[in-house]
């Protein structure tokens, strides 16, 4: 390679960092016109390589390949928390949830593995744990969900009772805890407050441990205690744990404590294995706690969140109405209209990208227009979902056509969607990695 | 006048690679772009339409009109769905017009030559024999030509579409309960065929490429 061909953004990344000689070798080799091209056109870094920024590192360079477009992730690999409910209740191998930024590659995006720690809007430039400086004309970031505190629930605690709300290891012990447990112990699962990452994901959660536990324990249940009084798709999930786990009986294998009866956890105790609400105490040898939530930590550290602990953003280009130039999408992102879906945080990503392409190119972002599809399971053979499509009307994210799945869909009904379950998510995972 | 506009941006979007970057330029008054609104469909169809899920159907390349009429069956519930139904609802003529263009323009490729391919179910080569003599007899072949690759406004191509979605569709058909659209005389030769033969048919076109 030359190093007269290396233009000056190139060359500051490649003094920058030692670590991302091989990385950039790459772009320095395809330099010369292409590199002048994207010097034009603009650079943008990506905070967060999942569900949100994975797809729009890829559509930007689909739609532009003018455009620089450098991924930061923390992670070497990908775990997919959409269908990691199957690998808790023992049907599904972890390895199946695992994805990996290759593909990406392909597109022209430069992945680097390391965390981001630090965001300066005023100098439009992201830190890395390693120190190496990337500047950006548009950055957007993806970071997920970070928990808020719980009395009782800290580092150690979460070893012994696992959130499983990053799919992962945390997946991987859930499932062993509950393989582990005695029969006859109750499975506690401990919902969270809204707003929360993947609002069904907890009752799906809870249908799937009850259909292992009716093979495997049965002098086990499930209880949820809940904050709420209501959740995502609750008639459908009732209906379903009525037919298949005996709900609302003295049989039932899933117990379901709201709010308003009990259902709120004041602290926990991982010494002793018990979790403590305002009326009662619970203990079991496998505990679930799903802690309340808010923006992945990063978002935070930036201050693009406010007093919600989420972030507020335009919805017709996610750009932050906090910081100038920086966009915020997936759960991470107050998309108020939207669930905090894989599917909304896909669809968020591409009317970002969108809108970071026409914006690049001193153009007006367009109309947007979004989906959520999402689909839960109550045993391995009874899927139900919920779809959406939504438009900016006057401002507000409006829901126009979606809905349930019907209340009395028939057996095969249901069946098809637990297939559909697991195309859709091959197909979603080829939409963000391939 | 306004409409024809729309179309035909959505056309110059789709006759470039980057369509997304033309449509976005295009006129951001008249409603979200074709690529913007197609590539919503991307999360369940793949990216440009070639799915990477084996019982979902893959679209790239799928005649547009084809696309617009299974749009306005699913809209109106005459064609029974799990879930395009209730997504069906959420478009305008107009704006599925620009979806179907979109589609319709894009590449088709076979289900086995996607890297997901080997999570689909295994094509049976004793199956897709049987299959082949059976278009023949019940004369799917009169419509669904060359071996199922031929393709027109009415008539989706078959050949190298995922296995597991063409013997989800042939369920259907064969449940005459559900009362999916079809023309007369594929209604007729369904009568005679059983669920067994329309799997071996599924295996036919699955093995196609």
């Amino acid at each position: 390679m030359s190093m007269l061909k290396l233009n000056r953004r190139s060359f500051v990344k490649l003094s920058g960092a030692a670590a991302l000689v091989g990385l950039s070798t790459t772009a320095v080799n395809r330099v010369g016109f292409a590199a002048d091209k994207e010097k034009e056109k603009g650079r943008v870094v990506v905070i967060g390589g999942g569900y949100g920024g994975a797809v729009a590192a890829k559509y930007i360079r689909m739609a532009d390949p003018g455009i620089e477009v450098t991924l930061i992730e923390q992670n070497q690999h990908y775990y997919s928390c959409p269908l990691s409910n199957w690998v808790v209740a023992g049907f599904r191998d972890i390895e199946v949830q695992k994805w990996g930024y290759e593909g990406l590659k392909k597109h022209g995006v430069k992945v680097v593995i390391e965390p981001a720690t630090e965001i300066d809007p005023a100098t439009k430039t992201v830190t890395t744990k390693g120190g190496t400086k990337f500047k950006y004309d548009r950055l957007i970031v993806s970071p997920g969900v970070a928990f808020k505190p719980v009395e009782g629930y800290d580092a150690e605690a979460e070893e012994k009772m696992p959130h499983a709300w990053h799919a992962g290891p945390q997946t991987v012990l859930l499932n062993k805890q509950l393989t582990a447990m005695r029969d006859g112990d109750p499975f506690i699962l401990v919902a969270p407050p809204d707003p929360f990452r993947c609002p069904p994901g907890p009752y799906e959660r809870a249908s799937l441990v009850a259909h292992y536990l009716k093979k495997n324990k049965p002098k086990s249940k499930v209880i949820i205690l809940d904050p709420k009084d209501k959740f995502s798709k609750m008639p459908l999930f009732q209906a379903g744990w009525t037919k298949l786990y005996g709900f609302g009986t003295d049989k039932s294998l899933i117990d379901w404590i709201p709010g308003g009866e009990g259902g709120k956890v004041a602290r926990v105790d991982a010494k002793t294995m018990t979790v403590y609400t305002d009326m009662a105490e619970y203990k079991s040898s496998c505990i679930n706690i799903i802690p309340p939530q808010k923006a992945g930590a990063i978002a935070e550290m930036a201050k693009l969140t406010d007093e919600s602990g989420w972030c507020p953003v335009q919805f017709d280009t996610f750009e932050s109405k906090i910081h100038k130039d920086i966009h915020v999408i997936g759960d991470a992102a107050q998309a108020t209209g939207l669930p905090k879906s894989g599917y909304a945080a896909n669809s968020e990503a591409k009317v970002c990208a969108a809108a970071v392409v026409a914006l690049l190119n001193g153009q007006k972002p367009g109309e947007p227009s979004y989906v959520n599809t999402c689909y839960s399971m109550l045993s391995p053979t009874y899927g139900i979902s919920v779809a959406g499509v939504y438009k900016l009307v006057e401002g507000k994210i409006k829901e126009v056509g979606g809905g349930l799945s019907a209340a009395d869909a028939p057996e095969f009904i249901r069946q098809q969607e637990a297939t559909y379950n697991e195309s859709w998510y091959q197909s979603i995972m080829a939409d963000t990695f391939s | 006048m306004h409409r024809k506009k729309i179309q035909t941006m959505g056309l110059i979007s789709g006759l470039v690679a980057g369509g997304l970057l033309c449509a976005t330029a295009a006129n951001a008054e008249s409603g979200p772009t074709a690529a913007m609104l197609a590539n919503t469909c991307a999360g369940c169809h793949g990216t440009d339409g070639i799915s990477g899920g084996p019982a979902m159907p893959t679209i790239a390349g799928m005649p547009a009109n084809h696309i617009k009429t299974l749009m306005k069956e699913f809209k109106d519930g005459s064609r029974p769905s799990t879930i395009m139904g209730r997504l069906a609802k959420g478009y305008s003529d107009e704006e599925v017009a620009l979806i179907a263009d979109f589609f319709s323009k894009k590449k088709w490729a076979d289900a086995e030559s996607h890297a997901n391919s080997k999570l689909a179910t295994a094509v049976d080569q004793a199956q897709a024999g049987k299959g082949k003599k059976l278009t023949a007899s019940a004369k799917c072949d009169k419509c669904h030509e060359d071996d199922g690759k031929a393709q027109d406004e009415n008539t989706p191509r078959l050949a190298g579409q995922w296995l597991d979605y063409l013997l989800f569709k042939m369920q259907d058909y064969k449940n005459t309960a559900l009362k999916v659209p079809q023309e007369k005389k594929m209604e007729k030769a369904m009568e005679k065929l059983s669920a067994e033969d329309l799997a071996a048919i599924a295996h036919f076109y699955a093995s196609k490429h």
